[in-house]
């Protein structure tokens, strides 16, 4: 029978995701979140002990004589359950963590708990994208590429305008859609590919080079401009390196001054828990809604064979990731031959290690 | 004062500034330099315009891309580069304003007045770049010429006129300029110059730039057929001369014509705004956004109105849903068109670009624009102008991106690999492209930098 820390420990199994301030190794995060939790679920009033019947020895008084051992049966509490001896019910939890993110970035972070940590792993294997809003600066270039690091050279921007700016970005787009193509492994001279690249599809599997899937300036406000990014397999400091690139592809520098992640997988910030709501209640309630959203999901895909076989041909890019992550949970939670009947992937020969999980 | 914290520095670190064996102070205890210190550099003013760039790429053992050191290398130990796989940046004196590729040689001009404006590269062996003298005897031509040669035209005010656009064909190539007309260089056994054809002419070595007379107006554009050539004048009148046994004259015969005659068929009383060819099938778009076509059609190129394989008459095709024809290219078996959209449809034979599958269609197929970049984050990228060479196309978007498709000969392509490519695909230019020009194996692009 479970007790009541089982039992609420079962609640708190699945995926959610909190917003990292900047300046905190993800780490602190992690484990602040975990104490949060152990505190709470140790705190759970425990079952009452349970009770055995041991045979004791009476005490007896020093004027009856000793003649035998009388052994009366009482019921006495299990002492080796008792919480003082056994330690609390719960040591540590696995709290994973999926995409990091570095001291200096802030935003959404995707954790999970107990089971949810397969699900990370499963929808991380997949082509999951994520958003990123970078801030930058011209006229400056640092060692590390933010406003914090030692100054290499200092230049002037007065030149740059919004203009040269897009002609920048364009450029960098169009190289990041190109390296999509290239590190995708279908074979360029077959129908396949031909399909996968009108709906957009085409892409990398598993470990690849930082890829930019989109890129625009959303603020432009000579030094300080704000770009947006929707990028795969990337580390936040590939960002920052793009946001000096592009200071050098406009003839003048660019630090970056914060990264902050808007959006990883189906996680958004209107979803992300802010430090005040690290308690186990909060984390239960968004637990709760991962798995109600999920369902909702399942059930309104149900119908249709496969997501991603769209036929028009506007399918934009949450569309893509929100087929791909709705694939991967489908793949987690149906059974795999539902997969290989889709003619389509069924002889692509980079979907099969994903089968095999 | 807490003691600073000094930590000894690998010489492997490459971290920035602390590449050094010796100890240092980390950033952490480093003293805050002031940020006024310290030079500002400028690189760039505000007044800096694009620079221009002349881009190359395919076949270069005919001299066409014009550098030598692919020929001939510099040094011993290196090798001759066969096939430029990729984009190789061609120093010119000049900004070159247009560019043509024949079959084996390439025109490029600029629209300056000075006095060497026109500069040829590649196969000579008709003339088709003029007379190149060479060192040794000043009688005697190159064959090849394998680095952008000046061409002499005899031009009456060569320091007034300007050369708007070029034009080249198997053999010929025909130079059109702003105040003196047009000048036809090269082979002339079908009368594809525009002037009287010469028994037995021998064209290697001759200094014949034949100024072509008969146009009843301006001509406003030229183009190169394989072995004929088509003008068209500014009030939208369109002729023609050379080889007709395919009907690509449209004079209504498939004899040889040596002198410009115009075009009638359903032409007649059109205006036309473009005239394009480059194998033995010709097309032209009026203003109004209708497109005509006329010469070899055993590719279904104009198989939508005929069955006959040979059209000498041109005809007016009626395309279902490619809306207003803006631009036109005529390749050797395939056809594609531009409308006002910015939206490209294929139809011919060959590769089409829409996978292995379609190789043949008789109907204009629309290519998706999410090949050409379209996505979330750019939903309004179109296509600008659309080039024709003879088994593969270019596209040029408005975002100054190159995409081609289509077969890859000796690599004419510039995507780096010389498999053919059955979609549009990028072509990594260092720049933002203006123009491209499409030979038989090897392509000219012009572009400028991006700021």
């Amino acid at each position: 029978m479970a007790t009541p820390a089982v039992r609420m420990f079962r609640r708190l199994e699945g995926l959610f995701c909190v917003y990292k301030p900047s300046g905190v190794h993800w780490k602190l995060v992690r484990d602040s979140i975990e104490t949060n939790l152990l505190k709470v679920l140790n705190a759970t009033p425990s079952q009452p002990l349970p009770q055995e019947v041991r045979f004791l020895a009476q005490p007896s008084t020093e004027t009856e004589a000793p003649k035998g051992l009388t052994l009366s049966a009482t019921s006495v509490p299990v002492l080796s359950k008792h919480p003082l001896v056994s330690g609390p019910e719960f040591q540590n939890i696995q709290v994973g963590v999926g995409h990091r993110l570095d001291a200096f970035s802030s935003g959404v972070l995707v954790l999970g708990v107990g089971n949810g940590n397969k699900t990370l792993n499963d929808l991380y294997r997949t082509r999951v994208t994520r958003d990123y809003t970078l801030e930058g600066e011209f006229g400056t270039a640092t060692d590390d590429f933010t406003h914090t690091g030692g100054v290499v050279e200092r230049s002037t921007y007065e030149h740059i305008t919004q203009d040269k700016l897009e002609r920048v970005l364009a450029m960098l787009e169009g190289a990041n859609q190109k390296a999509l193509l290239m590190y995708s492994n279908v074979d360029m001279r077959s129908q396949e590919a031909y399909e996968m690249a009108v709906q957009g599809l085409l892409g990398p599997e598993g470990k690849s080079a930082p890829i930019l899937t989109g890129l625009r300036c959303i603020h432009f406000q000579p030094p300080n401009f704000i770009l947006e990014v929707q990028c795969l397999n990337e580390t936040q400091k590939y960002l920052r390196k793009v946001v000096h690139e592009i200071g050098l592809e406009l003839r003048s520098t660019a630090v970056c001054k914060g990264i902050r992640r808007t959006r990883d997988g189906l996680f958004t910030l209107q979803d992300a828990l802010t430090r005040h709501h690290w308690t186990a209640a909060d984390i239960t309630q968004a637990i709760r809604q991962y798995h109600s959203s999920k369902k909702h999901r399942k059930r309104s895909q149900s119908p249709a064979k496969k997501p991603a076989l769209k036929t028009s041909e506007d399918v934009t890019a949450t569309q893509q990731n929100e087929a791909n992550e709705e694939a991967a949970t489908r793949w987690f939670f149906f059974v795999l031959f539902i997969w290989l009947d889709h003619t389509f992937l069924g002889d692509a020969p980079h979907i099969r290690p994903i089968l095999f999980i | 004062m807490a003691f600073p914290f000094v930590r000894l520095c690998p010489r492997h670190v490459s971290t920035g500034l602390q590449v050094c064996s010796y100890a240092t102070l980390s950033k952490a205890s480093r003293p805050q330099e002031k940020s006024s210190a310290g030079p500002v550099f400028q690189y760039v003013g505000q007044n800096k315009k694009p620079t221009p760039k002349v881009f190359v790429w395919g076949f270069s053992f005919t001299g066409a891309l014009g550098i030598p050191s692919f020929v001939v290398p510099d040094s011993g130990r290196k090798k001759p580069r066969k096939y430029q796989l990729t984009p190789y940046r061609l120093e010119t004196a000049e900004q070159i304003s247009s560019a043509a590729c024949g079959y084996g040689f390439s025109l490029i001009a600029s629209s300056t007045k000075d006095a060497s404006k026109l500069w040829g590269m590649g196969l000579n062996k008709d003339s088709q770049l003029g007379f190149q003298r060479t060192q040794h005897s000043r009688h005697q031509s190159y064959d090849y010429v394998l680095e952008p040669s000046p061409v002499a035209l005899p031009l009456v005010n060569p320091l007034q006129t300007r050369v708007l656009q070029v034009a080249c064909g198997r053999a010929h190539s025909l130079v059109l300029t702003d105040r003196e007309g047009v000048f036809s260089m090269g082979n002339n056994s079908y009368g594809q110059c525009g002037r009287r054809i010469v028994e037995d002419e021998v064209y290697s070595g001759s200094h014949i730039i034949h100024n072509i007379e008969g146009f009843a107006g301006r001509v406003v554009q030229v183009a190169c057929g394989q072995d004929h050539s088509l003008f068209l004048t500014e009030t939208g009148k369109v002729l023609a001369c050379g080889w007709g046994a395919d009907g690509q004259t449209g004079l209504g015969h498939h004899n040889i014509s040596s002198s410009p005659v115009e075009v009638g068929g359903d032409l007649s009383g059109v205006e036309v705004q473009q005239i394009s060819t480059y194998g033995d099938c010709s097309l032209a778009v009026s203003r109004d956004g209708q497109l005509f076509g006329w010469g070899n059609s055993e590719y279904r190129q104009l198989a939508s109105v005929t069955e006959a394989t040979q059209i000498n008459s041109p005809r007016h095709l009626p395309l279902k849903g490619c809306g207003k024809v803006v631009q036109a290219a005529c390749g050797g078996t395939q056809v594609a068109v531009l409308n006002d959209k910015g939206e490209v449809f294929v139809w011919g034979y060959g590769i089409l670009g829409k996978g292995p599958n379609l190789s043949e269609s008789s109907t204009p197929e629309v290519i998706p624009s999410t090949l050409f970049g379209r996505s979330q984050f750019n939903p309004s990228v179109a296509v600008t102008r659309i080039r024709c060479g003879l088994s593969h196309f270019a596209a040029v978007t408005d975002r100054g991106e190159l995409f081609v498709w289509g077969k890859n000969v000796r690599g004419c392509l510039g995507i780096g690999k010389r498999d053919d490519q059955y979609f549009p695909w990028r072509v990594t230019v260092p720049g933002q492209v203006v123009d491209v020009a499409c030979g038989v194996d090897h392509m000219v692009a012009m572009a400028k930098s991006l700021l």
